[in-house]
């Protein structure tokens, strides 16, 4: 009475043509994914540090505080890429059943801005990164640690700038008809 | 002659019945517009508030007045140790003073006189108004402690700078905030914490935490209210004074505010069953001692200015009658 | 003035997500244009744009949402979660509506090890969705089952929202955890009720008529005891690696996430479920689905920063305080509001923009803050299933990958739990004993 195996597999996004884009995001992608498994270890090594030797490790929550903010920059072009941004889908594929044409063309305004959203994020970052890299900023304590913030700056503007690209990219490569789903019933 | 009305945006990353607020809302903006008022009642302010971090988190204190986002706020520069390491000086030099009214009174005429403080604000886009800060920091636990070695292997909560305090006593720093001391304590996962009346007793830390030490780490500058310096500008010179008019008043207010919450919270925390004992003084001054040099990186990583900040301080407190336990300021 | 355009503000972004826009895009694109017309200022915007993304989530709080849907994944791919369910539904088989019971159940347990709704919805997307469907069940209200009984998962120890309340009421995290687990435990029961009720008088919301005649009744077999024991041992073992270690102090509720996902992955470890590059896989999408969250709530800090500007919940806390209405009045009015919320915004930045406003209001009429803080968290948690932005289910949807089973029809199958979830929120206000009990 197992339900077939595929179906607790999880599922991955299908495989994109590789170009020189798609090949960062995906590096980008890895390293954000990377940085999960290392925020658990971190987090399992203060645990049992502070515990069992009496020294937990110092700034876990101000540096988990940060990795989450750089996973999510890391990962967000890549989501963009496989469609996996959250949304509400019904209008435009009722849309789409009707007047195709006008449906492909809304999502691609759409994209664009999505587009327009993540450029102005790197554009409103980048004055930020430039001064974290020239005032030496740091978060953590003096004497105790402290921890450069230009990169978690950087990849902030990185990621949005990617994200951008991605939106861009869907636009052009907007291959697939945005109402996919017949007009059929729910179930 | 028509009435000027002026909009400011005045908000804080923490609610109004915190101590670094609660003066902003009840002291700052009733006395501006009093002497408004009183003044010709040429100008109003339309006040929009945006108090309690809806509008920024406690990360954010100085670059929401330094950006704009708002035009007069609560600056934590206990946070911000990075882009205003000067005005952290009471943290890497405790045991100075446990008395914060005079703290306050002290940081009031170093920032206004201090060129080095001064630029602290003035190159963060900020014009000072008022001066924040705690009262002094104690060790509430579950555990009497009358000598050092009784904090041995013990974990306490000392987040940020304040860790620093327990070098040299053998206790483990666990990172935290007001916050998460109740059920870090509650369950095991630490056994005490550094802290003040005034902020331990709304989080009703004694229940779990029934043993106070007074040790007098001593009261901490915790920051200012300031305004952005381009909104400021802009404003009408009588509108100007009469704000760093009340600035000045908000300053004293809130050093007596923190005291009145301060003996209060002690009184009500006495009262659920805290027991409260002094760390003799023989105890007080091994762990003053055994103290590694704290303020040592500190002035390592923000020179010459650092240096005069920690020296007028400490001149500015001996000037008061203060004699602070360790001379962090000897040899510089 | 500003109040007005506040509204209008909130009016923009819910055409824009039901037009279709990326809710990410629509909250970002329509705070952004909001804070420029607010303060005439397009830098400012800028500004906040920068602060926002940068700061808004850089939390411990917020780090430890991927590790849990890391957990809940590593439970999906090595079967744990499928074998709860599998349990729940042997021992259940005889009951009319016995899976969608079964799935109410599995998260029920699930939710002593998930600080997130959203990690439940994606396990038992893939546990209980095909396993209903092949049995004749709607697929809307299979996926709206998994979205209706995900909120347990934040209802039932440990649990994200109470920790971020327990944060901003300055009440005991622990003690809010103790005050859940009644309410749990009765809207699951609740939830089972309705279930029941549903197939015995209105079996054709729960069934698909044509689908079950051709499968025929099909009752599961009978479980043998010891492997009921050995599908539940794994949970078991992390239900009582996370309560207790959170009881005993080992770690904190915030480290719960970690230490979970660190069980869990021993658990699949030991299952040998991570061979031929599968741990990869696990991880990356744990970033993706991450990543769609995180997005969410950087953007909803932002929108909610842009609202607080435009002095809405200022405005807010005026009509909250003007209605003068005594303790039950006043708690109308906040539960009407928290609802309406629930239906634009996501379920922390509901709390950032109301707690600090209702405290004081509640503690001045004489409620418990941490009974308020129960029924706050409810009232917020109904928001999780409630269109046009319903986290739930928008994870059920996208976890689903099904294009046949759209997001409307999902919120349409979801909708029996939300009226149950008020009518147990009127229980709870009105019996403090409720949540009180246990503390
Ligand atoms: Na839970
Ligand atoms: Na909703």
């Amino acid at each position: 009475m197992a339900s077939q195996t595929e179906n607790t597999e999880i599922d991955f996004s299908p495989p994109a043509p590789e170009g020189a884009m798609q090949r960062i995001t995906g590096v980008m992608a890895s390293i954000g994914t990377i940085l999960i498994f290392a925020t658990m270890v971190m987090i399992v090594a203060d645990v049992l540090g502070r515990n069992f030797l009496n020294s937990p490790i110092t700034g876990v929550a101000e540096i988990a505080g940060r990795l989450v903010v750089a996973i999510v920059f890391l990962q967000i072009a890549s989501a963009i890429a496989s469609d996996r941004m959250t949304r509400a889908d019904f209008l435009i594929r009722i849309i789409g059943d009707r007047a195709p044409a006008f449906a492909a063309f809304l999502e691609k305004l759409f994209a664009l801005c999505g587009a327009v959203v993540f450029a102005l994020i790197a554009y409103a970052s980048w004055p930020d990164l430039v001064s974290s890299w020239t005032t030496n900023d740091f978060f953590g304590v003096q004497g105790i640690f402290t921890i450069p913030t230009w990169p978690f700056r950087a990849i902030v503007v990185v990621g949005a700038v990617a994200a951008a690209i991605a939106y861009l990219l869907s636009i052009a490569g907007v291959g697939r008809p945005p109402a996919q789903t017949p007009a059929q019933t729910l179930d | 002659q028509a009435q000027q009305r002026i909009s400011i945006n005045i908000a804080s990353s923490h609610p109004t019945a915190n101590i670094w607020v609660w003066a902003m809302k009840n002291v700052f903006q009733p006395e501006v517009d009093r002497l408004l008022r009183e003044r010709g009642n040429k100008y109003a302010i339309n006040w929009r508030e945006a108090y309690g971090g809806t509008l920024y988190k406690f990360t954010d204190t100085r670059a929401a007045v330094s950006d704009g986002i708002a035009d007069i706020g609560m600056v934590g520069t206990v946070w911000e140790g990075a882009a205003m390491p000067l005005q952290n000086v009471t943290y890497f030099a405790p045991f100075a003073t446990e008395d914060h009214e005079l703290l306050v009174e002290v940081f009031d005429k170093l920032t206004a006189e201090l060129p080095e403080l001064q630029k602290s604000w003035d190159s963060q886009n900020m014009v000072y108004l008022s001066s924040l800060i705690t009262d002094s920091y104690d060790i509430y636990a579950n555990f009497p402690v009358s000598k050092l070695e009784d904090l041995q292997n013990r974990r306490i909560n000392a987040p940020g700078t304040s860790a620093n305090w327990l070098q040299g006593t053998g206790a483990t720093p666990v990172d935290g905030a007001l916050t998460t001391y109740y059920t870090n304590i509650q369950t095991g996962v630490t056994q005490g914490a550094l802290s003040f009346a005034s902020g331990i007793q709304p989080t009703r830390v004694y229940e779990v935490a029934p043993n106070l030490t007074r040790v007098g780490i001593g009261a901490m500058y915790f920051g200012g209210v300031a305004a952005n310096k381009a909104f400021f500008a802009k404003l009408p010179k009588d509108v100007q004074d009469v704000i760093r008019e009340a600035g000045r008043t908000t300053s004293k207010r809130h050093g007596q505010y923190v005291s009145e919450r301060a003996t209060a919270a002690l009184a009500e925390m006495k009262a659920a069953g805290l027991k409260v004992a002094e760390l003799p003084e023989a105890e007080k001054a091994r762990w003053v001692k055994s103290l590694p040099n704290i303020v040592g990186p500190w002035i390592q990583a923000n020179g010459e200015p650092a240096r005069k900040v920690l020296k007028a301080y400490f001149a500015e407190l001996r000037s008061r009658g203060v004699k602070p336990l360790r001379s962090w300021d000897e040899g510089l | 003035m500003e109040l007005g355009l506040g509204l209008a503000l909130i009016g923009a972004l819910i055409v824009l997500v039901i037009l279709g826009v990326h809710i990410a895009t629509a909250l970002f694109g329509v705070a952004f244009v909001g804070v420029w017309l607010i303060r005439e200022d397009p830098s400012l915007a800028l500004r906040l744009l920068s602060v926002s993304a940068y700061n808004s989530i850089a939390d411990y709080l917020f780090a430890t949402i991927p590790l849990f849907v890391l957990m809940g994944l590593l439970v999906s791919i090595s079967n744990v979660g499928r074998d709860t369910f599998e349990v729940a539904e042997a021992l259940l088989r005889r009951i009319r509506g016995g899976l969608g019971v079964a799935t109410v159940a599995a998260n029920a347990v699930f939710a002593a090890v998930t600080g997130v709704s959203i990690a439940s919805a994606a396990v038992f997307t893939k546990v209980a969705v095909p396993e209903m469907t092949r049995h004749g069940y709607r697929r809307a209200f299979a996926a709206g089952t998994v979205a209706g009984s995900s909120i347990l998962g934040m209802l039932i120890p440990p649990s994200l929202l109470m920790i971020i309340y327990g944060v901003l009421a300055e009440q005991s995290i622990g003690k809010m955890f103790i005050a859940g687990v009644i309410p749990g435990i009765l809207i699951a029961v609740c939830f089972v009720l309705m279930i029941v009720a549903l197939a015995t008088f209105a079996p054709s919301y729960v069934y698909d008529a044509e689908r079950r005649r051709l499968r025929g009744h099909h009752v599961a077999p009978a479980m043998p005891v010891p492997e009921i024991l050995a599908k539940l041992l794994p949970i078991l073992c992390l239900v009582a690696l996370i309560l207790g270690g959170l009881y005993t102090g080992f770690f904190t509720p915030t480290e719960a996430g970690g230490m979970g996902a660190f069980g869990a992955l021993i658990i699949a470890l030991a299952r040998r479920s991570l061979g031929g590059g599968r741990m990869w896989r696990v991880l990356k999408e744990t970033g993706t689905v991450s990543v769609g969250i995180l997005i969410l709530l950087i953007a909803a800090a932002f929108y909610s920063r842009m609202l607080s500007m435009a002095g809405v919940p200022t405005a807010i806390g005026d009509l909250v305080q003007s209605t003068g209405l005594g303790a039950y009045g006043f708690l109308m009015v906040y539960v009407a509001i928290l609802l309406f919320l629930g239906m634009i915004l996501d379920s922390s930045s509901i709390l950032l923009i109301m707690t600090p406003i209702a405290v004081p209001i509640a503690q001045a009429l004489g409620f418990d803050l941490i009974h308020f803080g129960i029924i706050t968290v409810i009232a917020v948690e109904v928001g999780l299933l409630t269109p046009p932005f319903g986290l739930s289910v928008f994870t059920v949807k996208a976890t689903l990958g099904d294009p046949n089973t759209s997001v409307e029809a999902i919120f349409a199958g979801a909708m029996p739990y939300i009226l149950v979830m008020v009518a147990a929120l009127v229980l709870i206000a009105a019996f403090p004993v409720l949540s009180l009990a246990l503390i």
